[in-house]
């Protein structure tokens, strides 16, 4: 059994391109015994990784592609999502669990992707998110 | 009652018991059928019907390994859209990780999770 797994794929701006990819990512984090734990929160960074650069970085355009970039192996997992929008700052993204945001859409992804992961850094025009975990002990 | 690819549905009382049949809710286009039927469980109760006291929704999450965020929208619109019409809505039987992103994501706070789906049942009771 390959004790390493990496995955370099650039993929057309469509939501169900996601979780095939997501369903290669848990199949392989399961290979490698990484618990259901670190598994759940690997595949919720990634997904909303894609999907926010699928749909709020290239708008789903015709033409345009989203790289993503993930490795793997028994003790540590990365991954790089990279669209072709202008990008967006991080810190401006309203706090999704403010009472008065709980019902919007915005915000919860980069929220998400920020506590399911151990690090978690966007480029400087923020059109790219890279982010790592270790596997649990 | 109509079939369902993605829920399946008990009425017992005034309360909807859906189970969600799923392990994995991530397809896109799976989240859009379970958006599409669960909202039908509101659209299929008219405010004016005076047969239906109150519309009560259990969410039964037995089945669900991972779960993600655009299921949530669902859920929320879902949530609006029950107590809107002066229903009430439980979530229960969920998996730690599962129960973990609500609470991470302080849904916690906007819905009523049960651990189970007795203790749910009972807890409409409460209000």
């Amino acid at each position: 059994m390959p004790s390493k797994w990496k995955y370099d794929q650039r993929i057309e701006s469509d939501p169900d391109l996601c979780a095939p990819i997501i369903a290669q990512l848990l199949d392989q984090l399961a290979q490698l015994n990484w618990s259901n734990k670190d598994a759940f929160g690997i595949h919720m960074a990634m997904e909303e990784a894609i999907l926010n650069s699928i749909r709020h970085g290239n708008e789903c355009r015709q033409g345009t592609f989203v790289h993503v970039v993930m490795e793997l192996d028994d003790v540590q997992f990365s991954g790089t999502v990279t669209d072709e929008g202008a990008g967006f700052d991080p810190e401006t993204v309203p706090d999704p669990t403010d009472d008065s945001n709980l019902e919007k859409c915005s915000g919860r992804g980069v929220m998400l992707i920020k506590h399911f992961v151990d690090e978690v850094n966007y480029n400087d025009c923020g059109n790219s998110v890279s982010m790592s975990k270790q596997k649990s002990s | 009652m109509p079939d369902f690819e993605c829920i399946e549905i008990d009425s017992i009382s005034n309360i909807s018991v859906v189970k969600l049949k799923d392990e994995k809710v991530m397809a896109p286009a799976r989240i859009e059928t379970l958006g599409v039927e669960l909202l039908s469980l509101v659209e299929n109760k008219p405010a004016d019907d005076q047969d239906v006291v109150a519309l009560n929704v259990l969410i039964n999450f037995e089945n669900v390994r991972f779960f993600s965020s655009g299921a949530i929208n669902k859920l929320i619109v879902l949530e609006k859209r029950v107590r809107a019409r002066g229903g009430q809505i439980r979530l229960s039987n969920m998996q730690p990780e599962v129960r973990d992103l609500f609470s991470y994501t302080n849904l916690d706070s906007m819905f009523d999770i049960r651990n189970g789906q007795a203790e749910a049942m009972e807890s409409f009771k409460e209000n």
